[in-house]
C-alpha cells in the first residue's frame, strides 16, 4: 500500500512540482493546502502519512500549522520545505515537531531521501 | 548484520524492564504524591524502545515510544499519580510486554494496542495542553528536575557535509534525534549559533544513558547530510541506572554479570552428573584394589568434582524475587477485580534456589495467591463487619530449611469452613460417612481431589476446582510437598516444601527384594531398625511409637509387589514433610550417595511414589522415591 501525502505549499508551481516527484516516487498525493489553516483541517480529514509543509504561508504559516497538527497527533510526520536563509525558522519548526527538511530548489531524490528518512 | 541472534537477549532484558515497570507502578500507586518512581518508569521505557529500535521492532518502539512521551511531561510537571493515569501506564506496559513476546516469537503483525496507543496519546496531549497552557513563554524553562549527578557520557562529534543547505537545522534535528538515546549535554557551539547562517557544520555533544557507539552514530546519521560522526568512550560510568525492582534481594549493579542460557547450565549439569556416576566407580574400584596411588587420585578426583558440582549448582541458583515479583501486580489486579483490599508482602526475596524449580514454582504459586484472594480474604464490608480491619494481608514469605525451601502463601481472611467441606466430602463419598471432624492433613487431601472446590460461585479467578489440585500435583513433581494450616475467621496459611536443588541431590540407597531404591536426605529424618513385635495399630494402619509419636509404616516391599519375605528386622527410614511423618520400610540400607537426577515421565499405571531415576556407580539405573507420595 502507497504512502499517503498531504502537500501544503501556497505555490500551485511548487504544489505540483512535489506532487509530481513523490507521484513519481509511487506515493499517492491525497490533498493539497495552501494556507496553514487548511493544513491543520485537511490533516484532519485526511490523516495522511506525510505532510510536505512550506514554510511561509499565509493566514496561518507553516510551523504554526506544525503546532497545531502535532497537537493533534503526536507522531504526525512532517517535512519541512524551506528556502535557503531560513536557518532559524528551520530550526524553529523541527523544536515545534517537524521530522525533517528539505531546502529549494528541490532535486528530487533529495526529497525523496527525506522522506524515507521521515517515513522510515 | 543479523539481528536474530539478539532477539533471546532482548526478550530477557525487556522482561526485566517491563517486571520493574511493574514495581514501580506499584510504588507510586502506594504513595502518589511522590512522583519519584516515574524517572525510573521513563528510564526502563525508554531503555526498551532503545533496544527495540535497534532490533527493528517498530511497533514496539513506537508504543514505547508514546508511554515515554507520557511519562516525561509527566516527570517534567512533577505531577501526582491519579488512578486513571496509573491505569492507563499499567495497560502500557501491558501493551509494551504483550508486543516485545509477539515481535520475538516473529509475529509483529499481530501485535494489537491501536487502543492504549490512542489513549496514551491523548493523555500526553492533555498534559501539553496544561502546561503550555500554564507556561505561555515559547521557550520552555529547565526541567523543573532534582539536579542529580551529571553524567557527560558520551563525546559525539559531528562534521555535516559541506555542500548542505541550512547546516544549523541539520544539526538541530541531530540533536533532536540523539536525544532520543539519551541526555544531551554541552553542545558546542551552544545550541542559539545554529540558527546563524554562518554555522559551518561542525559541532559536538556529550550523551549520557547507556547507548552503544553504534546506536549513536546511526540516530545522528538519520538526520541526513552528516558527513562525519566520531563517537568517544564514556567519560565516566553513568550513575547506576534506575534502580531495578525495588527493596532487599535485588542484584548489586556493581558486581558483574554475564548472562548464561539456562540449556547450557543444564548441559553442564549432565556433564558433571556423568562425571559423578564415574567417579562413584573409580571409588569402588579404589577400594577394591586397595592400592595407595588409586586411593589417593579417586580422593582428589572426589574432592575436585565436589567443588564443580558445588559451583554450578551454585551458578544455577536464583533468587526466588525472580518469580515472586510479578505477584504484587497480580494480587493488586485481582483484588481490584473483585472488590477486595489486600496488603501484600513479600518476605525472603532474596532465598535461593535451583532455577529449574524456580520456573516451575509460578503456576502454583498463582493458584494459591489467587486462592487467598479470591476465597480467602472477605469483601471490606465483611471484614468490617467481623471487627478485622478493611484491608486483608497477604504474605507471601520464602524460607530456607535445611536441605529444602518453604514457600508460604498466608491471608488472615475467613479460613475454609471444615463443616462445610466435611459435608461435602462425605456427600461425595471422599471420607467415612461417619468422621466428625477433618485433620489439616484429610482437609487438604480433600481439597487437592481434582474437581472439588468450595467456593459457591465460579468466578473468573478461581472456584472451577483446579487449584489446590493443580499446584499439588506441580509440587509433587518438583519432589516437594504441600501443607495447610487455616482457622475459621483467622485465615488460611499453605506452605510449600521443594528441595534446593533438583539436578544432584545426597540420597540413601535402600535395598528392596532384588532393586535398590534411592531417597533423596531432604525428607529423611532419620533410620531406625525395628523388630516385628514393636509395630502397633494406629487409626487402623500399621505403625510404630518413636518418641511419643505414632509413625505410620509403608512397607515398600508390599507397595511395590516385591515376592519373598523381609528380613526378621526391618530397617525404617522415617520421612518428614512438614508436621507429618511416616516410616518406610525397606529389606535392607546400602549407604548414602550422591545421585543425579534425571527426568522421568512416568509410565500410566505406575504407581505415583517414584520422582525420577538416577545411574548408580556400577551403571546400574535405579528408580528415585518420591517423599511427597511416600508421606
Amino acid at each position: 500500500m502507497s504512502h499517503t501525502v498531504l502537500v501544503c505549499d501556497d505555490a500551485i508551481f511548487m504544489r505540483t512540482m512535489i506532487s509530481d516527484i513523490l507521484a513519481q516516487a509511487g506515493f499517492e498525493v491525497v490533498g493539497e493546502a495552501e494556507t496553514g489553516s487548511q493544513a491543520v483541517e485537511k490533516y484532519r480529514q485526511l490523516k495522511p502519512d506525510l505532510v510536505t509543509m512550506d514554510i511561509v504561508m499565509p493566514d496561518m504559516g507553516g510551523i504554526d500549522a506544525v503546532r497545531e497538527i502535532v497537537k493533534q497527533d503526536p507522531d504526525a510526520k512532517i517535512l519541512m520545505c524551506s528556502a535557503m536563509g531560513q536557518q532559524a525558522l528551520v530550526v524553529e519548526a523541527i523544536q515545534a515537531g517537524a521530522k525533517d527538511f528539505v531546502v529549494k530548489p528541490f532535486q528530487p531524490s533529495r526529497v525523496l531521501e527525506a522522506v524515507q528518512r521521515v517515513l522510515g | 548484520m543479523d539481528l536474530s541472534q539478539y532477539a533471546e537477549l532482548f526478550l530477557a532484558e525487556s522482561r526485566e524492564h517491563l517486571s520493574a515497570c511493574n514495581q514501580l507502578l506499584l510504588d507510586w500507586e502506594r504513595a502518589p504524591a511522590n512522583p519519584a518512581p516515574v524517572g525510573g518508569l521513563f528510564r526502563a521505557v525508554h531503555t526498551v524502545k532503545g533496544m527495540a529500535a535497534t532490533m527493528g521492532y517498530a511497533r514496539v518502539t513506537d508504543l514505547a515510544h508514546r508511554a515515554e512521551n507520557l511519562l516525561d511531561l509527566v516527570r517534567r510537571g512533577a505531577r501526582p499519580a491519579t488512578d486513571d493515569l496509573l491505569q492507563l501506564l499499567f495497560r502500557a506496559r501491558d501493551g509494551l510486554e504483550h508486543a516485545v513476546e509477539l515481535s520475538v516469537a516473529g509475529r509483529e503483525d499481530e501485535i494489537d494496542v491501536a487502543e492504549v496507543v490512542a489513549d496514551l496519546d491523548g493523555a500526553a496531549a492533555a498534559l501539553a495542553g496544561v502546561r503550555s497552557g500554564a507556561r505561555p513563554t515559547a521557550t520552555p524553562g529547565p526541567a523543573p528536575e532534582v539536579a542529580g549527578p551529571i553524567t557527560p557520557g558520551r563525546l559525539v562529534q559531528v562534521t555535516l557535509r559541506a555542500e548542505a543547505p541550512l547546516k544549523g537545522g541539520r544539526a538541530v534535528l541531530a540533536l533532536k534525534k540523539a536525544r532520543s538515546l539519551g541526555e544531551i549535554h554541552d553542545v558546542t557551539p551552544p545550541e542559539v549559533a545554529f540558527e546563524a547562517e554562518d554555522f559551518d557544520g561542525r559541532f559536538s555533544f556529550r550523551i549520557g544513558g547507556a547507548a552503544a557507539p553504534g546506536d549513536i552514530e546511526r540516530v545522528v546519521r538519520s538526520a541526513g547530510d552528516v558527513e562525519h560522526v566520531t563517537v568517544g568512550g564514556e567519560e565516566r560510568r553513568p550513575a547506576p541506572e534506575a534502580p531495578g525492582p525495588s527493596g532487599a534481594g535485588t542484584p548489586d549493579a556493581r558486581t558483574r554479570h554475564i548472562r548464561v542460557d539456562l540449556g547450557r547450565l543444564d548441559g553442564l549439569m549432565d556433564l558433571i552428573g556423568e562425571l559423578v556416576t564415574v567417579r562413584g566407580r573409580l571409588n569402588e574400584l579404589a577400594a577394591e584394589r586397595r592400592d595407595p596411588a588409586i586411593d589417593d587420585v579417586a580422593i582428589q578426583v572426589s574432592r575436585l568434582s565436589s567443588e564443580l558440582q558445588a559451583e554450578i549448582i551454585q551458578a544455577r541458583m536464583t533468587p526466588v524475587w525472580q518469580v515472586f515479583d510479578r505477584f504484587p501486580r497480580l494480587v493488586r489486579d485481582l483484588a481490584r477485580e473483585l472488590g477486595k483490599q489486600v496488603a501484600f508482602r513479600v518476605e525472603g526475596k532474596e532465598i535461593e534456589v535451583d532455577r529449574a524449580i524456580l520456573d516451575e514454582l509460578g503456576d502454583p504459586l498463582l493458584h494459591l495467591l489467587r486462592n487467598a484472594v479470591d476465597h480467602g480474604i472477605e469483601s471490606p464490608a465483611d471484614r468490617k463487619r467481623r471487627g478485622k480491619k478493611p484491608e486483608g494481608e497477604i504474605v507471601l514469605t520464602a524460607v530456607r530449611e535445611r536441605a529444602s525451601v518453604a514457600i508460604s502463601v498466608r491471608d488472615d481472611g475467613r479460613g475454609i469452613d471444615r463443616a462445610k467441606v466435611l459435608a461435602r466430602a462425605k456427600r461425595e463419598g471422599i471420607v467415612d460417612a461417619h468422621a466428625e471432624a477433618l485433620t489439616d492433613d484429610q482437609l487438604l487431601r480433600v481439597l487437592a481431589r481434582p474437581g472439588f472446590s468450595t467456593a459457591e460461585a465460579v468466578t473468573s479467578v478461581s472456584g472451577r476446582g483446579v487449584g489446590i489440585d493443580v499446584a499439588m500435583t506441580r509440587i509433587r513433581a518438583l519432589g516437594g510437598s504441600l501443607d495447610i494450616r487455616t482457622e475459621a475467621g483467622k485465615g488460611t496459611t499453605f506452605v510449600m516444601r521443594l528441595p534446593v536443588t533438583l539436578a544432584i541431590v545426597r540420597a540413601l540407597i535402600a535395598g528392596v527384594g532384588p532393586e535398590r531404591y534411592a531417597l533423596p536426605l531432604t525428607y529423611v529424618a532419620e533410620t531406625v531398625e525395628f523388630g516385628v513385635q514393636a509395630t502397633t495399630i494406629v487409626e487402623g494402619r500399621e505403625a510404630i511409637v518413636l518418641r511419643d509419636r505414632v509413625v505410620p509404616l509403608v512397607h515398600l516391599r508390599r507397595l511395590l509387589g516385591v515376592a519373598g519375605d523381609p528380613p526378621a528386622r526391618w530397617p525404617i527410614i522415617v520421612l518428614e514433610m512438614g508436621d507429618r511423618r511416616s516410616g518406610i520400610v525397606v529389606d535392607g540400607m546400602l549407604g548414602q550417595q550422591e545421585i543425579v537426577v534425571k527426568g522421568f515421565d512416568a509410565p500410566r499405571g505406575t504407581l505415583p511414589v517414584f520422582s525420577g531415576a538416577t545411574i548408580m556407580g556400577d551403571g546400574m539405573p535405579a528408580l528415585i522415591l518420591d517423599a511427597g507420595g511416600l508421606v
